[in-house]
């Protein structure tokens, strides 16, 4: 079932168009990653989706609900961008107040035990305004999951967290996940997407430019891969052979004493390679395979360029 | 609405400037009840009149500074949520009408409560319960609330409307009482739009409430399309 779903929505202020038309699907249980630079327009469309703006064309349904419906936001739960707290009301009474608000006041319990989840628990019935940003980003998790909702909106979560927070937080993520929520958060911590979220989606310049898993990215992004194999003595019978035939497979070939350096552009052409060393009896000590990491595609996908190893 | 209205009207009951504004009504009422027998000896009044007579004090500060106060007080009802983007939290939980008629109806018992305490001290010293004076006088604060959360929602710099509050606090009672008994015709149709005129008679003030929902019908299409 959809969690979300956007029909060419679209943003802009005055003649300048912030998101340009997303069509955009994440299904229930996913743990859905956004990227993108700064500016690229991630958090309009969150705050389209929440309700915090309006689009100027475009739909999307939320849990199968047409929005903006105000019905749907009591299943809803959103972490905005920029968390800021009325700085007299203390961790507990904030989120009683908005547990409330969404029709459901949550018990001091329920609060102790969500406030301990984003470790604040000592800090329960501290006034927010002397909370500090990392404290702050943690309640602003506390609030968005306090009603217990089916669909958790997270603008950048971790960003501005110590590294100790930052595992908890992707623990507590981690945990709504196998409750069964879906989640659509963005980031800027590359690792952290990858790790966490079943399926990502790049936005530059107000465009999704790629949407998939990411195995899919690599391999749309990854047009060619770097194989370094290391081995032992190739016998000089093979030796030319060999060569004539790795010239074949891949480009850019480099046999030097112990180990060879190729391109090639399908992962299956690797165990080509390593049945061809094990036909001519050579031993293989090491296969390295240089794949891109997440923010190489990212830093790419920015460029608009496949990625050349 | 009802925690939205919850807390603005215990933010309200716990802040400093609000304890000033209790204390100032207090008092008046309290020496406006004790000394009003003063005034019977400076000008004729009618029977009615001198049976509400220590309800003359409490009245004429709300009439002048009722404005005044409530724009003090709260000028930065909804301002101060969206410049602070503390509005988020609100508006991706509930619905923008339950958060503009939740803040008003806050700000709305906090005056009730100022005024019925107000009018018991005066009902403790004359043994007179004086209904009329106090339903025009909660007619007239619910029009100036709506107004309030009106300009509030119109004006997204908290800074100015504090600004503003204070010229529309000075001017409302100036330029009401001007547009309710000027015969100049080019002000005198004013006097339809303007809450005071409606006091003149013991029957109207219940059109003030009228005036009071247009101000929170337009507030409310405003906060609609405003971003948060």
């Amino acid at each position: 079932m959809t969690a979300i779903e956007t029909r060419q929505l679209f943003k802009k202020y005055g003649s300048v168009p912030v998101v340009k038309g997303i069509n955009l699907t994440v299904e229930k249980g996913e743990i859905f990653g956004f990227l993108g630079h700064n500016g690229a327009g991630k958090s309009t469309l969150i705050n389209m989706l929440t309700g915090i703006i309006r689009p100027s064309a475009g739909s999307f349904s939320l849990l199968g609900i047409n929005g903006p419906d105000d019905k749907i936001k009591s299943r809803i739960g959103v972490m905005p961008d920029y968390s800021s707290f009325d700085g007299s009301m203390t961790a507990m009474g904030y989120l009683r107040f908005l547990s409330e608000l969404s029709g459901n006041k949550a018990s001091k319990e329920t609060c102790l035990s969500i406030l301990k989840k984003v470790g604040l628990e000592k800090d329960a019935h501290k006034k927010t305004g002397k909370f500090s940003f990392g404290m702050k980003k943690k309640l602003g998790i506390a609030q968005a999951i306090i009603h217990n909702p089916e669909l958790i909106f997270l603008d950048e979560p971790t960003s501005g967290l110590d590294a100790e927070s930052v595992i908890h937080i992707q623990h507590l993520i981690r945990e709504l996940h196998h409750e069964g929520k879906t989640i659509f958060m963005t980031s800027h911590n590359l690792d952290e997407v990858e790790k966490l979220c079943t399926r990502i989606a790049i936005m530059k310049d107000g465009q999704i430019i790629k949407t998939g898993s990411m195995d899919e990215l690599r391999s749309y992004y990854q047009s060619t891969i770097l194989v370094k194999i290391k081995h032992g003595n190739i016998p000089i019978s093979d030796m030319t052979q060999l060569t004539q035939w790795l010239t074949n497979v891949g480009d850019n070939l480099e046999i030097k004493e112990q180990h060879i350096i190729i391109t090639v552009n399908q992962e299956k052409k690797i165990a080509d390679i390593i049945r061809a060393f094990n036909q001519c009896k050579i031993d293989i000590y090491r296969v390295e395979v240089d794949e891109p990491s997440l923010e190489e595609i990212f830093l790419d996908g920015q460029v608009g360029v496949r990625r050349v190893v | 609405m009802f925690a939205i209205s919850k807390r603005e009207f215990l933010r309200l009951v716990k802040g400093v400037k609000s304890i000033i504004i209790i204390a100032i009504m207090l008092i008046t009422a309290y020496y406006s009840a004790k000394f009003s027998n003063l005034l019977l000896s400076l000008e004729e009044f009618t029977a009615s009149e001198t049976e509400r007579i220590h309800y003359a004090g409490l009245l004429m500060l709300l009439l002048v500074f009722g404005q005044l106060f409530v724009m003090g007080l709260s000028h930065d009802v909804i301002n101060r949520e969206t410049h602070d983007r503390t509005m988020r939290f609100l508006v991706t939980r509930t619905s923008r009408l339950s958060i503009v008629l939740g803040k008003f109806f806050g700000v709305f018992l906090f005056w009730l409560l100022c005024v019925t305490v107000s009018f018991s001290i005066v009902f403790a010293f004359s043994q007179q319960l004086d209904w009329l004076s106090f339903l025009q006088v909660m007619s007239l604060l619910f029009y100036q609330i709506a107004l309030t959360v009106m300009l509030s929602v119109l004006i997204p710099k908290p800074g100015f409307t504090m600004f503003l509050g204070i010229i529309v606090g000075l001017a409302f009672p100036v330029v009401g009482f001007w547009v309710t008994f000027s015969n100049n015709p080019w002000v005198s149709w004013l006097k339809f739009v303007n809450p005071l005129y409606y006091l003149e008679s013991d029957v109207t003030f219940p059109i003030i409430l009228l005036l009071s929902a247009v101000w929170l019908a337009l507030a409310y299409v405003v906060f609609k399309r405003r971003e948060c």
